[in-house]
């Protein structure tokens, strides 16, 4: 491989990280747009997603075969559960917390990611489940670059739920009522927008691209585990913060960056894949000081 | 009296099923029950259970029945510290187990301390050699020998150029510096060397880098289910060469994992049960009590309690200093996994490493 072809191959390499990236950061960034709650139990919806695709693929699996037909089913029945679980934590655990003090609810939220994780890690032994599905591995060359089938289906996929995601936001009226609540929530209740129902509908929402990413993540790498949330929902936040928290193309393109960034810093000299995570985390400390609005946020007058 | 209570109710809690006499001595079982390396740690429970059996079966040791305390180390160093310690207080006679060395490392002073006997019958780093207090013993080979075992056999396969990716901890980074050195001595090239963490998904870059070397062979030195992800992801990206694994990726489940990837994919090992003639009444015996095949460290673990059961019964009682002495004059022991003798540092006198290769979903034995 010429320096060309590792150039191109680690973009390839960063758009598919950065898919994942940006699917979890959307979650990230929309609920922290309608109650300004960093909820850091978001990576661990990803990972329950991965399990409850799993669980869905293993069901349906002897019907429509484990090809990427039986994982997009998988995908949407996870999506729809893990949606509908994100909903219930929200009843359950934010909602009685909205006009306590910030940093109570945020606390709540690292209750939640540990209640999560350490359910799953009870029924699971902790152990590596195999996620089987059956991708094959073909593709196709281009010079020395080769691209696999499973990586433009994945990157496809993730692209058409953000534009629909896009579309939901711009042109439905729920999307404006979204927008709306951003703004300003007491106004919007006083308006008679039913902000409680706008931020349930952002919760079933967010936790279902989160679910969406697992689920793929599974299927594609071929194994999930409980602690599989963690380090991804660090890294959706920060490509998050990357593009503007709270907004929505900003954590597209703040995913999209740093899984590019991530491919691209294995090649620097000295940094190597040991260091891919201090690397990333390098640059959110480097964007908290110097444009803590991100890319394409707006400024806020406060911030957590 | 806390103490007695202590021990009544672990004792209870990891009750046999034969009877369970009020003046039992403790073995305890250190090795991961939960965490990614569970099914060894599970596995090998099991076999020391089936020793029990056996030795209970027989009318005990010193008289007196035996029953397992177990400590659960998560495949983590900080855990491993706590199911130490809590096997010390619980009064164990001895300790046998150890898988994951990183975890193994910093118990070896603990039981020093305690002078609890610790037979350590799978993890294998070299890096345990020097903090031995003198009371532990090795019963697997060593990193040292395996890497001796993949630079003989890979030379064999023709192969000049070799990556090597470890996990940064005590085994897959004692193994992936040895063979490097080992490799390099034998007059080949060392391509690439990769870190990667534990736990990640993604090792699309490194596959990348790997690639761009374009090494005739890669070496996994670290545990399975991480290999199986970069195994499977090397093989996606259209790499073509050699990949070779450590013992502690030598586990059914990197098919599940890697899934076809896994073909061809040849693993050092330990010699397991299937791979050993005497073992077969041990797959019998352990299949009808456990309903299922035992796994790679069973018949070590089995050896392991085998070893420590004759040393206590040579030392005529339970003190430790008399065990240790008797672990240290073993010469010969027969074992399932075979003959057991002690070097000066307590490590295994011979290297018993097995080459096998990924077919069908199995493991097959590649250096007959």
């Amino acid at each position: 491989m010429t320096t060309f072809d590792v150039v191109l191959q680690q973009i390839v390499n960063g758009l598919v990280l950065g898919s994942f990236y940006a699917l979890v950061a959307l979650g990230y960034t929309m609920i922290f747009g309608v109650i300004k709650l960093l909820n850091f139990a978001h990576g661990d919806l990803y990972m329950v997603g991965g399990f409850v695709g799993f669980l869905a693929l293993s069901a349906i699996s002897s019907v429509v075969g484990a090809g990427w037909g039986g994982v997009a089913i998988a995908m949407f029945m996870s999506m729809i559960a893990v949606g509908c679980l994100g909903v219930v934590i929200e009843r359950v655990a934010y909602h009685p917390m909205l006009r306590a003090p910030r940093l109570s609810i945020l606390i709540t939220a690292l209750a939640v990611s540990l209640v999560l994780q350490n359910t799953v890690l009870a029924l699971t032994h902790g152990q590596y489940t195999a996620f089987r599905s059956d991708f094959g591995f073909g593709g196709i060359n281009l010079g020395n670059l080769f691209i696999t089938y499973n990586q433009m289906i994945l990157i496809g996929i993730a692209a058409l739920l953000m534009i629909a995601l896009e579309l939901f936001v711009s042109r439905t009226q729920y999307g404006r009522a979204m927008r709306a609540v951003a703004i300003d929530k007491d106004m919007c209740q006083l308006m008679g927008i039913n902000v409680s129902a706008v931020i349930a509908i952002t919760f079933l929402i967010g936790s279902a691209l989160a679910a969406a990413a697992g689920t793929m993540a599974g299927a594609y790498y071929g194994s999930v585990w409980y602690f599989m949330g963690f380090l991804i929902g660090l890294k959706a936040f920060t490509a998050a913060v990357i593009g503007g928290i709270g907004s929505i193309p900003g954590a597209m393109l703040g995913g999209l960056i740093l899984g590019l960034l991530e491919a691209f810093g294995t090649q620097l000299p000295g940094v190597g894949s040991e260091w891919k995570d201090v690397f990333s985390f390098a640059i959110l400390i480097l964007v908290l000081v110097l444009k803590p609005t991100g890319l394409l946020g707006k400024s806020e007058q406060e911030r957590m | 009296m806390m103490q007695i209570f202590t021990r009544a109710l672990i004792a209870g809690v990891v009750a046999l099923s034969t009877s369970v006499s009020a003046q039992a001595l403790d073995i305890g079982v250190q090795v991961p029950t939960t965490g990614s390396e569970a099914t060894y740690g599970q596995d090998m429970i099991n076999a020391v259970q089936l020793a029990i059996n056996e030795i209970n079966a027989d009318g005990g040791l010193l008289g007196e029945q035996l029953a397992i305390v177990t400590g659960d180390t998560a495949c983590d160093p900080q855990q491993s510290v706590n199911a130490a310690s809590r096997l010390v207080s619980a009064g164990v006679v001895g300790v046998v187990g150890g898988y994951c060395s990183g975890a193994t490392l910093p118990t070896m002073q603990i039981y020093g301390d305690a002078n609890v006997p610790f037979v350590i019958a799978a993890a294998n780093s070299t890096q345990l050699i020097p903090e031995n207090p003198g009371n532990a013993f090795m019963i697997n080979s060593t990193g040292a020998d395996q890497a001796a075992k993949a630079v003989e056999f890979l030379e064999g396969q023709g192969v000049e150029t070799l990556a090597i990716v470890n996990q940064g901890d005590a085994y897959s980074q004692d193994l992936a510096d040895l063979t490097a050195e080992a490799w390099e001595e034998a007059g080949h090239t060392v391509a690439a060397t990769e870190t990667v963490n534990k736990g990640e998904q993604d090792y699309s870059a490194v596959v990348t880098n790997i690639r761009s070397a374009n090494p005739d062979a890669v070496f996994w030195t670290a545990y399975y289910a991480d290999g199986g992800l970069l195994i499977r992801q090397l093989r996606q990206a259209g790499y073509q060469g050699e990949i070779a694994v450590g013992d502690g990726s030598n586990s059914p489940q990197l098919f599940d994992i890697a899934g076809q990837a896994a073909e061809g994919v040849f693993a050092f090992s330990n010699p397991t049960a299937q791979f050993l003639p005497e073992a077969a009444s041990f797959i019998e015996d352990y299949e009808a009590e456990f309903g299922g095949a035992p796994g790679p460290y069973a018949p070590l673990a089995y050896d392991g309690m085998k070893l420590l059961a004759q040393a206590i019964e040579e030392a005529g009682s339970t003190d430790a200093d008399a065990i240790v002495a008797a672990l240290a004059s073993v010469d010969g022991f027969e074992g399932l996994a075979g003959p057991i003798s002690f070097t000066e540092e307590n490590t295994l006198a011979r290297s018993n490493f097995i080459v096998l290769e990924g077919q069908g979903g199995a493991w097959t034995r590649a250096d007959d």
